[in-house]
């Protein structure tokens, strides 16, 4: 009953694994899901909150931006109406030889109104005065045709040329009031950190590329917030692809920036192109506005936390839960398997606890009523059987019985007729008779003394002992009979594994089975034949053969051979074989039996290579076994 | 009587009146005057030439050390500590007489020994000996211009007391001595040409013009520099100024040689692409001359022979037969502003030409924009623009024009130097500094002037 145990565990502990799993999975994909779809769902409202709130800084940049370009131009029309300007314009209106004296007088005034570009040209487009570039007096402006119209306008991007640079300016251009020859202020500030810094834009920071077709150095890349070098240059190559798919598309472009492993360190980045006055113009610039997605992701990582926990503990509730009801579930199925494994192993009252009304329970019940009825049904066939084995054994004994006692009848009988016919003859007919009595009387006696013997075989004693020995011994003691002068010789060949060891046995019983398994092959063989004893190792246990080359025996003769007093010999008592069966079962063997008719006859016996004391419940397993070999 | 008195008292007033102002107009001795320069001198040692020409050092170290002989504002050789010499044997051997009875600060007198032995220090390939009242100079080779040389600053008598202090001859003597901020003159009560009238004269050290300026309007100075440039806007009603010939070379130099044909091409180019009218007129002020020559017009006489025209075709010509050019840096004194925008301007007129300048304030570029003070004397004026630039002095055996146009004329054609402007030096000063009068080399005369006083009875106001 040990063995069979953990097969039907193993079975039941998988079907419960299996519906453990199937409900795990499926509370898993539902939280995964419903994680996946926070996440999405927030991941979205994030991104529409990341674009109203983009849209607004942008918004917010452009009344910044407005609002500094009417302060330039403000300052610009104060410098314009202001009295050293109105003065030097007075003085260049009648003379412009003069303007020699005032070639830095857009500094100083630059300084004063704060105001990074600022330039005096007059009406012929000669700078008189440039603060951004004070050697440049006596020169034209070159931009001072596109530039005039743009008098007294609100103020406008343009890229200033300067010594060694060109930088990006927001500017405006007023003119003095004298008509004839007017001359014209055009100034602004610079484009740079400073500017940038005074964008009052929470939350962000502003950075501003110029663009240079040849000049992609850090310095074309202005950031307030970087002071060093080496990190304006890691900023430039960061920014780099959005700023050249900015200026190929000249629209606006959005895009993360990851500056670090760290995603919270990312950064949402706009790009503004920055145009000219004239669309058609190049780019003057790329304005990036940055937004930390740092609360973002923090936030993601929160809600992502906190679904891995949820769903974690989810999961572990999910398993206990699954676990308590697959238990529920499988536990009327473990026992339905559990009784059906014991009925399989014999125990026919197996029987299963039936509760409740569902279908398990139903089926439970079923099962018992089928254990019951099968029961009966073996009751009723082993009693069938006992009277068969009754009656066998009546007709066994009744026909073994008749035999003797029928030369017994005659020879009374003769007696009787030898003192009543013949008087004179009757002591020679009764030394005769007496004779024949006495010789049946001692059949008799042997009859009896087999059927005595075959119900008291001995238990074996086990002692270690060489197979290959055993089975020469008997083809020793056989040789004689086998090459028998008045019968066909018989050949015999021993087949012997040398690497067998010593198995416990009793070698007595052992030779008894064997000799009458010889025996059998013998009166197989009337017309001789082939008799081989052969033994093999096979894994634990030792296989022993005896094989003939007789008449061998049909399929029903083989299912019934080991059933005691069954026969197909003329003379024999049926218990041969129920003897050998007897003696290898006692011994934890299996014996079977391999024939056809015509070709022979194989029996095998498998004898375990250490067997335990025999027990009844093995004798009866072993026998169970026996039956499924036949 | 009242009639009588009444006369009597105008001409008591008369007199008064008229005492008083020629007390005014009479030498007063005391005071202190506070001079600002914008040099920071760190050496006060004359013989120390490793420390740059300028007029704030060729004015004060005079004051305190003296040389055989000077120049007067002509050029002419004058006696100081010699009274007198000669040539001996051609013009290679010179014999000095020695002025007797001079004194230095520390009270010894002055000695020929004394004089030969601070001349030998300054002077080592001469053979110099003192010879009773007299010192014998001979030269390794013939030196015509012995005493135009002896006259420089540089062979100063100077006694170096065992204690590394330094003594000298002159007016004054050094009071406080704090290097490149403060130097503190006291008059020299025993000069051999009579004590100076002021008692002591303070000089700050590396004051920009402007703050100049401002410490003359608020009174804290009494003698001051002004910027060529600026020299038009100074008021005269409350100050004087004195503007003198011009004595100053601003002029871009070459740190090395030119190194081929195709450089000089490319140097001639950019000397014909400056336009030094204009600069003279928006950036000086019209405070300096154009000059295309080392030496000014009133020193040499033939200045004008070189254009300071501007010829842009020529310059591209120049510029276009060279195949490439490599960019030059130009440097300038950042502490020069004049010097920061006159690089940018020629920087602007060399790309108009076809040449690339980029204005460094680097120590080392292609060239810079330099200042060299000249000398009134014409032969030691190219003697020491050559070796400004590191050329050697060019070998002039007369006085005549024509050898010195000749000397001029092979130091330009060096093309180590562009001269651009001829510019005066200008110093402003308080009403109440008296006798006062630069000469035309701009040259003090600290001396002989002295501080009036002002009504309340203090000297400066």
């Amino acid at each position: 009953m040990a063995g069979p145990q953990p097969l039907g565990e193993h079975q039941s502990l998988n079907f419960r694994r299996k519906l453990l799993a199937v409900f795990t999975l499926t509370v898993v994909l539902s939280v995964a899901g419903v994680a996946l779809l926070v996440s999405a769902m927030t991941r979205r409202a994030f991104a529409r909150n990341e674009d109203e709130r983009s849209a607004a800084l942008r918004a917010q940049f452009q009344r910044e931006f407005d609002a500094q370009g009417k302060e330039i131009a403000r300052r610009l029309e104060a410098v314009a109406t202001s009295d050293p300007v109105a003065h030097m314009a007075a003085l260049l209106n009648h003379s412009s030889s003069e303007s020699a004296g005032y070639f830095d007088l857009a500094k100083s005034l630059a300084e004063n109104y704060e105001l990074d570009f600022l330039e005096f040209v007059d009406a012929n487009g000669t700078i008189v005065s440039s603060a951004q570039w004070p050697a440049k007096f006596g020169y034209p402006e070159t931009a001072f045709a596109n530039l005039t119209p743009f008098a007294g306008q609100p103020s406008f991007l343009k890229q200033e040329e300067l010594q060694d640079t060109s930088v990006l300016g927001l500017f405006a251009v007023r003119a003095t009031r004298i008509p004839d020859h007017p001359l014209y202020v055009i100034g602004g500030r610079r484009l740079d950190k400073n500017f940038l810094a005074t964008l009052n834009l929470p939350d962000t920071r502003v950075l501003l590329y110029q663009n240079q077709p040849d000049n992609r150095s850090a310095e074309s890349l202005i950031d307030p917030s970087s002071i060093d070098p080496s990190k304006a240059a890691h900023t430039t190559d960061k920014l780099i692809p959005l700023i050249n798919a900015t200026r190929e598309a000249r629209a606006e472009m959005t895009a993360i920036i990851h500056w670090s492993s760290d995603a919270a360190d990312d950064e949402m980045f706009h790009a503004i192109p920055l145009r000219g006055k004239v669309n058609s113009q190049p780019l003057l610039g790329i304005l990036l506005i940055g937004n930390s997605r740092r609360s973002y992701v923090e936030l993601e990582r929160r809600i992502r936390a906190s679904a891995l926990l949820v769903g974690g503990g989810g999961i572990v509730l999910a398993i206990l839960l699954s676990s308590w009801a697959a238990a529920r579930v499988t536990r009327p199925v473990e026992r339905l398997a559990q009784a059906a494994q014991e009925v399989a192993a014999g125990n026919w009252s197996a029987r299963v606890a039936v509760e409740g009304n569902d279908e398990l329970s139903q089926l439970a019940d079923s099962f018992n009523r089928m254990t019951a009825e099968l029961l009966n049904q073996k009751e009723r066939l082993l009693q069938a059987e006992r009277v068969a084995a009754w009656r066998e054994l009546a007709r066994r004994l009744a026909h073994e019985l008749k035999n003797p006692l029928f030369p017994l009848q005659l020879t009374v009988e003769n007696l009787l007729r030898a003192r009543q016919n013949s008087p004179e003859q009757f002591d020679e007919v009764f030394r005769e008779s007496s004779a024949t009595l006495l010789a049946e009387i001692s059949n008799l006696k042997a009859i009896i003394g087999r059927f005595s013997e075959f119900s008291k075989m001995p238990q074996p004693q086990l002692q270690p002992t060489d197979m290959n020995e055993l089975l020469r011994g008997i083809a020793q003691l056989f040789r004689a009979q086998l090459q028998a002068p008045g019968r066909k010789p018989i050949e015999s060949i021993l087949d012997l594994d040398e690497n067998l060891r010593q198995v416990p046995a009793d070698p007595d019983l052992l030779h008894r089975a064997l000799s009458n398994l010889v025996l059998n092959a013998m009166d197989a063989m009337p017309e001789g034949g082939t008799l081989t004893l052969r033994t093999r190792k096979k894994e634990d246990s030792i296989v022993i053969e005896i094989a003939d080359t007789g008449s061998g025996l049909t399929p029903e003769e083989c299912e019934r051979i080991f059933t005691p007093y069954y026969t197909s010999k003329q003379h024999g008592t049926g218990l041969g074989l129920a003897i050998v069966q007897s003696v290898v079962s006692d011994h934890n063997g299996t014996i079977t039996v391999h024939s056809e008719p015509g070709k022979g006859t194989r029996f095998v016996i498998g004898l375990p290579g250490n067997p335990e004391p025999s027990r009844p419940a093995d004798a009866q397993q072993a026998r169970v076994i026996d039956s499924g070999a036949k | 009587m009242k009639l009588c008195g009444f006369q009597w008292l105008v001409a008591s007033s008369v007199l008064l009146v008229a005492l008083v102002a020629s007390a005014d107009t009479r030498p007063q001795y005391g005071g202190t005057l506070q001079v600002s320069v914008r040099e920071a001198l760190t050496s006060l040692d004359p013989t120390d030439t490793t420390q740059p020409d300028s007029f704030a050092r060729r004015n004060l170290i005079p004051l305190i050390f003296e040389t055989l002989v000077t120049t007067d504002d002509s050029g002419h050789i004058r006696p100081l500590l010699a009274t007198s010499w000669r040539p001996l044997n051609g013009n290679q051997r010179w014999q000095f007489r020695m002025r007797s009875g001079v004194k230095f600060s520390d009270g010894a007198t002055l000695t020929p020994g004394i004089a030969a032995a601070s001349l030998r220090l300054a002077n080592s390939s001469w053979k110099i000996v003192s010879d009773g009242d007299s010192i014998i100079i001979e030269c390794d080779v013939l030196c015509s211009h012995l005493p135009e040389e002896l006259a420089l600053l540089c062979n100063a008598i100077v006694k170096k007391a065992d204690d590394g202090k330094l003594n000298g001859t002159g007016p004054f003597h050094i009071a406080d001595w704090q290097s490149g901020k403060k130097l503190v003159l006291s008059a020299e009560e025993n000069y051999w040409a009579g004590r100076p009238f002021l008692d002591a004269i303070e000089i700050e050290f590396g004051k920009g013009y402007r703050e100049q300026l401002v410490s003359l309007e608020m009174g804290k100075s009494d003698l001051i520099e002004i910027s060529a440039e600026q020299s038009h806007r100074i008021s005269t009603a409350s100050h004087r100024s004195s503007t003198s010939e011009p004595l100053e070379l601003l002029a871009l130099a070459f740190t090395r040689d030119a190194q081929s044909p195709e450089e000089k091409s490319l140097r001639e180019a950019l000397a014909l692409s400056i336009e030094r009218a204009s600069i003279g007129n928006v950036i000086l002020q019209g405070a300096g001359k154009p000059a295309a020559s080392i030496l000014p017009d009133w020193i040499s006489g033939y200045a004008f022979a070189f254009s300071t025209e501007t010829d842009l075709t020529r310059a591209r010509h120049l510029r276009d037969e060279v195949r490439t050019a490599s960019p030059w840096t130009i440097a300038y004194d950042p502490a020069d502003p004049l010097a920061g925008l006159l690089a940018e301007r020629i920087a602007l007129n060399a790309r108009d030409a076809g040449l690339q300048l980029q204005p460094t304030k680097s120590a080392v570029a292609d060239l810079r924009v330099v200042r060299i003070p000249l000398l009134s004397d014409p032969v030691m004026a190219l003697a020491k623009v050559a070796a400004s630039v590191g050329l050697p002095p060019s070998q002039i055996d007369s006085n005549s024009a024509e050898a010195l146009y000749s000397a001029e004329r092979e130091l330009l054609a060096t093309q180590k130097l562009i001269p651009l402007f001829h510019l005066p030096v200008v110093y402003a000063a308080t009403p109440a500094l008296q006798d006062w009068s630069p000469r035309l080399d701009g040259m003090w005369n600290l001396a002989d002037t002295w501080l009036a006083r002002n009504p309340s009875g203090s000297i400066n106001p």
